[in-house]
């Protein structure tokens, strides 16, 4: 009992905080449901406990039904009270298109709410359609009684609901500064849940950088003269949340050859014994079998590195030669006295728990016989400490050996798909630059979360055997399990299909239609994703594919937000776990030349309007970010106080609320 | 044209009957000698699988529209008509002897393949056999009791077109004892004793591991020409160190083999490793072998669930087990905490050992401490987060001694805290919350019951161990030493291998069967010796021994006084390579005019000319290409001068 007040308490405090951050915020309709929410949510408690203690076991079924299908009645009524309020975003299937791209940016925070509900829907409602409510509750017992399997995996489906809304609730963000090449710096938003890529991505897209596969998110220590760039898959709050609150640390946005360079010079690396001549004349196909033999086996192999380095012995201020080796293991050095055989190696370090990063100017700072230093330590170490390794090798050459080496080691496979990842983007936003149209909207299109079938998405030089059409990458297959017809269906009426693709000659107008939802597997209503596919590679007159689609997002991307003056576009990939198809930033009204999405529908001939039109719920992740670009904070959590920190935003204990409704309507039944 | 007398053994009518006499003429084809001879006999059979076999020229007649003239057999040649397949021993990588029918009329390559398909290891090519290193003869009654596993009455026209069923080749869904071969070659063997390990051949030197690469047979001979007898014993074991397309699902059986065969390579110290390296090879084996005695039918039910589907899995168990009253289901949702009063010590410079008790909370993946239960509403003395930290055991079974010792990471470097439990199920789990912590997972992860399970199981074997050696090991204590090779017997106890294993344990401890077993693969694959294969070499005009090192990619150059590389070749910049078959000698030819000659010798020249062929061979195999494996290319590459 004192453990639910205690939690009971804990979650008016973020309810608090939540409120109070909305209002910062500025959103003023947000705030409105949530409040209300929380009313209810104090009242009832008591009340809810009661009722669970009553409960049997076989209640539970039910009771996780219910809990599903009011909840779904919450976000449907929520959402409309929010579009009544002000904001269309995620219109209930029937409704009539609300004007899209008008603004969507307050619906932000609660995008979290729809697009989990929906996406259960999708799951667990195996037999319902989505045509009639877009938000079917899912029939526990009574679309298959046949067998248990389905029932208990429908139980697993709703379990899982409720636990990714828990996990909803407490999503951190940070706002970040990100300082650019030229000293001048960009400000981001960035939640927990985003990877380094998905931050390079939102970064192409404001900076109109050429998006090669160099560009890097780099952290610096300036008390450690540390310095090392994330890796493509890392999340980058957590690495930001060991830093002290008074830190100098800085995060910069650059260009860094070293990142990949095993991946396009293997040769270096792992031929490194050979003489630099011969590696540089090594043939493309040699490089390829290269990296084919290390990454892409059943096990990673590590370079066999092997050499003396200087060891700045623990706390003392003396450099001494050790022969080290790497292993995938780790790192060992040969004892005194003994031989090189891998059993008398003694362990230096193990990269678990450690990073690798550069030194800097450390000749200065502790008399390293080189400046070509490199150094392991725990990532939530910040001050100098003898749990800090710092080694020295004779050259840039070496220590780039070493470093890349336990790169290696320690990420292993992930190295090679986060290059594979950034190659594809790169390919992408070159084809862009090269058509030249506005990149801006068509870079942020490549899925950041590395999937299988995003991946093939993001890549259209790779569109799956389908149908024999061209247009595989359009339209992926539905899957078995197939999912209720897309969403957004309703609200695009179908217009002349035909016409409308023909009206609008853009040849790469198919890649912009929108997925049938199963693409995305648990994102409803997929927004058109990535329209980077490979344009040249469909066909012209391409017929439109089953779902009536319209000639949403057609458009040649408009280029949503040219001038920074504007609210920055929302971190496309908010919604990492939500999975590839993010759509395009909603596009400024003010600053948009293309007619909004309205006339799409009214006539089907005109040109189709832009991309953007996050379609329902669950697309508009979009402007959260906008919220609150502006103070230039370093850190946006004021403090740590363990488990929150007011820039909590999103659900807040929705589930908790959601079990007290269920229980109130169960009381009511009764 | 006269006609002559052919005499032939036929091997059917026993030892000593006296070989049977044809009357033949020159121009009379094979298959008419082999119909003479089975109406002479006036046995009622089956004669399909027999042939005749030539010993002078030891070869089969093989074409039986070939007349006798064209094979050049006259009337002092002695054939011998018996059956193409015959009972073999085989020993298998998991160290069990299998007794089947092999063919001993094709190519080696060949037989291998049916021997495979019998046993459904997919990727034959990969296998192969060899002659097995005699065992030191000091006990015969020990080895006469060993069970053997029979196979030699499947069917062979069953084994041409294996269907499945169940999962397994329908000729082991035929009776129990069928049933029971297949477990065998599917399930990994329990960890041996350590006395087994002790026992074995264990290779000391690199010249030693040299001597095993010269007992390949030769793949493009068949058995009786390599003067293998029926019965006679053979290895069966992964060759070639490329193994392509492992699909756990359809690969039972092959990796459970090659997992055999990598962990009796590590335990016999065939391949080096360090002692991390070891004791993680330690954790896997024991983890292995836990989860495959609990879980035998593991195979179609667990394959990898992600992290969420198991915490799920796991909370409706939990749900459904116990009269799960709603409240419960809260209690789940809403993280676990413990609570106990613990003592704690923090090492601190110029500070008296001494520990302190307090009320300690753990939630989520920190602890918080409080002067005292009651007190423990308000701000803790201190909280401290685990997530990131190390974590290590510091027990003594006997004296009653249950320290968790925690690195806990700050920005200025890493705490030491010490956290002293009472008694044994406190610290277990105590300790469990702070392994699950410093990985960043609460106490609601699914995995903090096994924790603690295995928490205790460890401290039940160090119990064990610290007793007498002879108490029969149940699953829940194995002797460590069963699972690192004989050198750590002799430098550490039992009882001082168990937390380090327990410790590397930690990282492996969630992993489903097939992926510990992959996971033991991959780490065994990516140990620096790892694919090598050695011989020892003469290089032409060098005056010493050289050991020459055959690996998947490449030909490594091994100085015998230094034990050094001295040189790398790669297969991709190798032009040519030819065989001396005359001199018996090797020579290479590299891009960049490199050449390279050597004679080998610890093994025939046809081996290591067999070895780089066949993983010329195992490198041009693609999923594009048909799955058809191509014998031919095979035996292009491998064949030598017979096969031109």
């Amino acid at each position: 009992m004192d453990d639910i007040d205690a939690m009971f308490s804990d979650l008016l405090g973020e309810m608090d905080l939540l409120t109070q951050s909305l209002g910062q915020d500025t959103v003023p309709p947000e705030s409105v449901p949530t409040i209300s929410k929380e009313v209810n949510f104090s009242m009832d408690f008591a009340d809810l406990n009661e009722s669970l203690h009553e409960l049997e076991d076989n209640d539970l079924d039910a009771l996780m039904a219910d809990l599903v299908a009011d909840l779904n009645a919450t976000e449907e009524k929520l959402q409309a009270e929010i579009q009544g309020l002000k904001v269309p975003s995620p219109p209930p299937a029937d409704l009539p298109p609300p004007p899209i791209g008008l603004n969507t940016h307050s619906v932000s925070s609660h995008a979290a709410i729809p697009s989990s509900a929906s996406s259960t829907s999708n799951r667990v409602s195996t037999s319902t359609s989505s045509a009639t409510s877009p938000l079917p509750p899912p029939p526990p017992q009574a679309a298959k009684p046949t067998m248990e399997e389905i029932e208990s995996q429908m139980k697993a489906d709703k379990i899982k609901l409720a636990l990714e809304k828990l996990k909803e609730a407490k999503v951190k963000k940070l706002v970040v500064k990100v300082i650019l090449n030229d000293g001048s710096s960009k400000t981001l938003m960035v939640d927990e849940r985003q990877s380094v890529r998905e931050v390079l991505d939102n970064l192409f897209e404001k900076t109109h950088c050429d998006c090669n596969v160099d560009w890097s998110l780099c952290e610096t220590y300036s008390e450690l003269q540390l310095e090392r760039t994330f890796e493509d898959h890392e999340n980058l709050v957590e690495p930001l949340s060991a830093w002290t609150r008074d830190s100098e640390n800085k995060i910069l946005f650059q260009e860094r050859g070293e990142k990949y360079e095993v991946f396009k010079n293997p040769q270096n690396f792992y031929l490194w014994k050979k003489d630099k001549k011969a590696l540089k004349d090594i043939k493309d196909k040699d490089k390829e079998i290269l990296i084919q033999e290390n990454f892409c086996g059943t096990s990673i192999i590590v370079p066999d590195l092997e050499g003396v380095l200087h060891l700045k012995e623990d706390g003392k201020k003396a450099w001494k030669q050790r022969l080290f080796q790497l292993r995938a293991s780790g790192i060992y050095y040969v004892p005194k006295g003994k031989t090189k055989s891998s059993r008398d190696l003694i362990c230096f370090v193990q990269f678990d728990n450690v990073n690798v990063y550069y030194g800097k100017d450390f000749k200065n700072k502790y008399k390293a016989p080189t400046d070509f230093c490199f150094v392991l330590k725990h990532p939530q170490i910040q001050k100098d400490s003898q749990y800090i390794k710092y080694l020295c090798c004779d050259d840039a050459w070496s220590m780039n050996l070493w470093v890349t080496g336990i790169r290696i080691a320690k990420y292993g496979a992930l190295l090679y798909s986060n290059y594979k990842t950034s190659e594809k983007k790169a390919a992408v936003s070159a084809v862009w630059t090269n058509r030249s149209t506005p990149s801006s909207s068509s870079s942020s299109t490549p899925s950041p979360t590395i999937k299988a079938k995003s991946q093939s998405q993001a890549n259209g030089h790779v569109p799956k055997p389908q149908s024999g059409q061209d247009f595989g990458n359009v339209l992926p297959p539905p899957p078995f399990e197939v999912l209720p017809p897309p969403p957004p269906d309703p609200f695009l009426p179908p217009p002349p299909p035909p016409l409308a693709a023909k009206s609008c000659a853009k040849r790469h107008q198919p890649t912009n239609f929108p997925h049938h939802p199963q693409a995305v597997d648990n994102l409803p209503p997929p927004p058109p994703t990535p329209p980077t596919d490979d344009l040249s590679e469909t066909p012209p007159d391409f017929l439109p594919p089953p779902p009536p689609a319209s000639g949403f997002g057609t458009l040649p991307p408009p280029p949503p937000l040219h001038a920074n003056s504007l609210p920055p576009p929302p971190p496309p990939a908010s919604f990492e776990a939500m999975d590839q198809s993010l759509p395009p930033p909603p596009p400024d009204p003010g600053f948009l030349p293309p007619p909004p999405p309205q006339p799409v529908f009214t006539g089907a001939g005109a040109p189709p309007p832009p991309p953007p039109p996050p379609p329902p719920a669950a697309a508009a992740p979009a402007p959260r970010a906008a919220v609150r670009p502006t103070g230039s904070v370093r850190k946006m959590p004021p403090a740590p106080p363990a488990r929150t920190t007011p820039s909590l935003q999103g659900g807040d204990g929705d589930f908790m609320s959601e079990l007290m409704l269920a229980m109130q309507k169960k009381r009511g039944n009764q | 044209m006269a006609a002559w007398d052919l005499s032939v053994t036929v091997e059917d009518l026993g030892s000593d009957a006296p070989p049977v006499t044809l009357s033949v003429m020159s121009d009379l084809h094979v298959g008419g000698v082999i119909l003479k001879l089975v109406e002479k006999t006036q046995m009622k059979r089956d004669w399909s699988d027999h042939a005749l076999w030539w010993e002078q020229k030891q070869q089969w007649l093989m074409r039986t529209a070939w007349s006798l003239e064209k094979y050049g057999i006259h009337a002092d040649a002695r054939l011998l008509f018996m059956p193409q397949h015959k009972p073999l021993r085989l020993g298998l990588p998991n160290g069990i002897t299998l007794r089947l029918r092999a063919c001993f009329s094709s190519p080696v390559f060949h037989t291998v393949i049916g021997i495979c398909r019998m046993l459904n290891i997919r990727h034959p090519e990969e296998l192969s056999l060899l002659r097995p290193v005699e065992e030191k003869k000091k006990k015969k009654d020990k080895n006469s009791a060993e069970e053997i596993y029979d196979l030699t009455e499947v069917p062979l026209s069953s084994v041409s077109r294996p269907s499945l069923y169940n999962g397994m080749p329908a000729h082991f869904a035929d009776s129990p004892q069928m049933e029971a071969i297949y477990k065998m070659l599917s399930v990994t063997q329990p960890p041996p004793a350590p006395e087994v390990i002790a026992k074995q051949y264990r290779p000391a030197s690199v010249v030693d591991k040299a001597h095993i690469n010269g007992r390949w047979l030769d793949s493009s001979r068949c058995l009786m020409q390599q003067g293998i007898q029926e019965n006679d014993r053979l290895w069966l074991r992964f060759k070639y160190f490329a193994f392509y397309d492992i699909e756990p699902k359809y690969d039972v059986v092959r990796l459970t083999q090659l997992y055999e065969q990598a962990r009796w390579a590590i335990l016999l110290e065939d391949i080096d490793c360090t002692e991390e390296e070891m004791m993680l090879f330690g954790a896997l084996q024991y983890h292995i072998s836990k989860v495959s005695q609990s879980e035998p039918q593991m195979q179609s039910s667990s394959a990898a669930m992600d992290d969420l589907e198991s915490a799920l899995q796991c909370l409706e168990v939990k749900m459904e087990g116990e009269s799960s009253s709603a409240s419960e289901m809260l209690d789940i949702m809403t993280a676990p905490e413990l609570n106990d009063y613990l003592k704690i010590f923090r090492p601190k410079r110029l500070t008296l050992k001494g520990y302190k008790q307090y009320w300690f909370k753990f939630q989520d993946t920190s602890i918080s401490y409080f002067k005292s239960k009651e007190e423990s509403i308000g701000e803790p003395i201190q909280q401290i987060n685990l997530k990131g930290c190390e974590v290590a055991p510091d027990v003594n079974l006997a004296a009653q001694k249950f320290l968790i010792r925690l690195l806990i990471p700050a920005p200025e470097g890493m705490n030491e805290v010490y956290l002293r439990c009472e008694n044994e199920q406190q610290y277990a789990q105590w300790m469990a919350g702070c392994r699950l912590a410093s990985k960043g997972k609460t106490l609601a992860d699914s995995s903090f019951q096994s924790e603690i399970q295995s928490i205790r199981s460890f401290l039940a074997m160090q119990k064990s161990n610290s007793g007498s050696h002879g108490n029969v090991p149940d699953d829940e204590s194995i002797n460590t030493h069963s699972l690192v090779s004989p050198r750590y017997h002799k430098k550490y106890k039992a009882k001082q291998l168990t937390p380090r294993i327990l410790d590397a344990y930690q990282n492996v401890a969630q992993l489903s069967l097939t992926d510990a077993v992959m996971r033991f693969l991959q780490i065994w694959q990516a140990l620096p010796d790892f694919g090598l294969s050695y011989i020892v070499v003469r290089f032409k005009g060098s005056r010493k021994d050289e050991v020459l090192g055959i690996a998947p990619n490449r030909l490594i150059r091994i100085d015998l006084g230094v034990g050094d590389v001295v040189k790398t070749w790669r297969y991709n910049n190798m032009k040519q390579w030819n065989v001396n078959w005359d001199i018996r000698q090797m020579a290479i030819e590299f891009e960049g005019n490199v050449n390279i000659a050597f004679s080998c010798v610890t093994a025939d020249c046809k081996i290591v000319h067999e070895f780089i062929g066949g993983y010329i061979f195992m490198s041009t195999r693609s999923r594009e290409k048909s799955d058809t494996l191509n014998e031919e290319l095979f035996h292009k590459l491998t064949g030598g001068h017979e096969a031109l």
